[in-house]
């Protein structure tokens, strides 16, 4: 076991911003994806895991803070010198005679960037430029807290094709916080749903998703002619564009699956999707509670 | 694994000084003018062996000046930008303890203090016709100057780190200033001439007994060290103690 959880309650002023009651553990070469809308307690649970703010509770591990590694929403480095002498300072090497880093910066095609000063890289290359860095530590744990906000959809789709290229085969324990579902779907094999401070859900994504979906979902157009055809079958909620039917078992899609296909209706199957596991575990989740807040 | 005070740290850190400009006209550019200005104004008309007296008492204020400037206002100035863009705070996430972080600082400032240092010496000695001092003087003087640089720097970190933004960091840093150079007796006002109350606080600064009191023994002679010292110990005592206030409020702690 890597690092365990336990009864973490993190506090500004009187307001809580992060409660988590039942222990969450990570264990070596997870990859956990944590997702949750603005202010649901996904960077206030980064920085108490990295000892930066106080919180109530427990985390049990053998790691100190400085054998975590992380990439924050904002990095900031001095401007008054070029990046590649932040670099060598940081890593304490030089790039001529450091193999690992030479194939990093060529892997994320950083070479032509290493002259210039912090404040006239890109988006997208700053973000390269921590993530390189934060490669570097080699650490025992690694939090990649929403590492493509702000970039454009093509920077951001090739910087998660080089982090999903880097990490294939590496025994890496990763903790990515994303707004993006596809990004989770890329990296994390563990969810963790997080909502105005509670945790909704935690644990492998089939699982989630078997929990809360099914074990597949239909994903159709609502449409007047689709909402007819699926009377019957269990609806998730989803979006309200779309209509998410689930199924239980094989003969349920199969059955399914061939209604559409005569009925010439476009679909999609799924039986990870996080957006699913994301919307129906909170639905749940506030429930439960008593329809506290849907 | 933690990160330790390394060569290429401290050169780091001198190539980021040099990109700010401000410890470097404070530090270097003013004094210098400052010397060359003043003892025409103020000492011209005065008998020959007063004009000397004043043009070194105003050389000693002035080298005084430059650790203020150097390690004080222009360390706080630039540092506390760091702060609030929130430099330091990436640098421990790299690993790097402040210890080593403050240390490398200390000895990038240091080397610019030095060369601020050399550079006023030559000038003292090409153009403003300073008195030759006696060795054990000049080496006081020296000493007292980079131990006063070293405990404002180690003030002016832990006030960025209390205070985190710039704009309060730095006026709060330029009213210490200021206090400084008119309780020590920099301002053209003795200390003795100001109100009671405010020798008794000037009395706790180094700077008081170099501004008012060197020019006496800048030649040789005899001098009463205790009072200086008092004030070195309680200056270093305030440093010590904002700084670990300020490194026990930024501690990292996973319990």
């Amino acid at each position: 076991m890597l690092m365990t959880i336990k009864q973490m309650r993190v506090k500004y002023g009187e307001q809580t911003a992060l409660h988590i009651n039942e222990p969450i553990a990570f264990e070596k070469g997870e990859r956990i994806g944590v997702i949750g809308s603005n202010g649901a307690g996904k960077t206030t649970m980064v920085n108490a895991l990295l000892g930066l703010i106080p919180y109530e509770g427990r985390v049990i591990t053998q790691l100190t803070p400085e054998q975590m590694a992380v990439h924050m929403q904002q990095n900031e480095y001095v401007t008054t010198v070029p990046v590649k002498c932040i670099m060598e300072t940081i890593l304490n090497t030089k790039i001529k005679e450091d193999e690992k880093l030479k194939e990093l910066i060529a892997f994320f095609d950083f070479e032509d960037c290493l002259k210039k000063r912090y404040n006239t890289l890109s988006g997208g290359q700053k973000q390269k430029f921590t993530i390189i860095m934060v490669m570097m530590q080699n650490a025992e744990l690694t939090f990649y807290d929403e590492v493509t906000s702000g970039l454009d959809f093509e920077t951001r789709q090739k910087l998660m094709e080089k982090l999903v290229e880097w990490y294939k085969d590496k025994d890496d324990t990763l903790v990515i916080i994303s707004h993006y579902y596809e990004e989770l779907e890329q990296m994390a094999d563990k969810i963790l749903i997080l909502d105005q401070g509670n945790v909704v859900a935690y644990g492998k994504k089939e699982e989630l998703f078997e929990t809360y979906c099914g074990k597949a979902v239909f994903l159709l157009e609502n449409t007047p002619e689709n909402r007819r055809l699926s009377q019957g079958i269990r609806m998730l909620k989803s979006a309200d564009h779309q209509l998410a039917l689930s199924c239980r078992d094989e003969r349920e899609e199969e059955e399914l699956a061939a209604v559409l296909i005569k009925n010439n209706v476009d679909f999609k199957r799924s039986h990870s999707d996080i957006e699913m596991i994301f919307i129906n575990a909170r639905e749940q989740f506030y429930e439960k509670q008593g329809g506290m807040k849907a | 694994m933690k990160k330790k005070c390394t060569l290429k740290m401290v050169l780091y850190e001198l190539r980021n000084l040099n990109g700010n400009l401000m410890p470097h006209f404070f530090g270097i550019i003013f004094p210098n003018l400052m010397c060359l200005l003043l003892p025409r104004a103020v000492a011209s008309g005065l008998p020959a062996d007063i004009q000397q007296k004043v043009t070194d008492s105003i050389m000693l204020s002035m080298a005084i000046v430059i650790p203020m400037s150097i390690m004080f206002l222009g360390y706080g100035a630039v540092y506390a930008q760091e702060v609030e863009r929130g430099i330091p705070l990436r640098m421990r996430l790299f690993g790097f303890e402040e210890k080593s972080a403050i240390m490398a600082k200390v000895f990038a400032h240091l080397i610019l203090l030095t060369i601020a240092f050399v550079i006023f010496a030559f000038f003292q000695m090409a153009v403003t016709k300073v008195s030759v001092p006696a060795v054990s003087s000049f080496l006081c003087l020296v000493i007292s100057l980079y131990l006063i640089g070293v405990i404002l720097l180690v003030i002016s970190h832990a006030l960025a780190n209390l205070f985190k933004k710039f704009s309060i960091v730095f006026g709060v840093e330029m009213g210490i200033y200021f206090l400084m150079i008119i309780l020590c007796g920099m301002m053209g006002i003795k200390t003795s001439a100001l109100p009671n109350v405010m020798q008794k606080i000037a009395a706790a600064f180094p700077m008081t007994y170099i501004a008012n009191e060197f020019a006496d023994f800048w030649q040789g002679g005899t001098y009463q060290f205790m009072p200086f010292i008092q004030s070195f110990l309680f200056m270093g005592a305030i440093a010590g103690i904002l700084l670990l206030f300020s490194l026990y409020k930024d501690k990292r702690t996973v319990k």
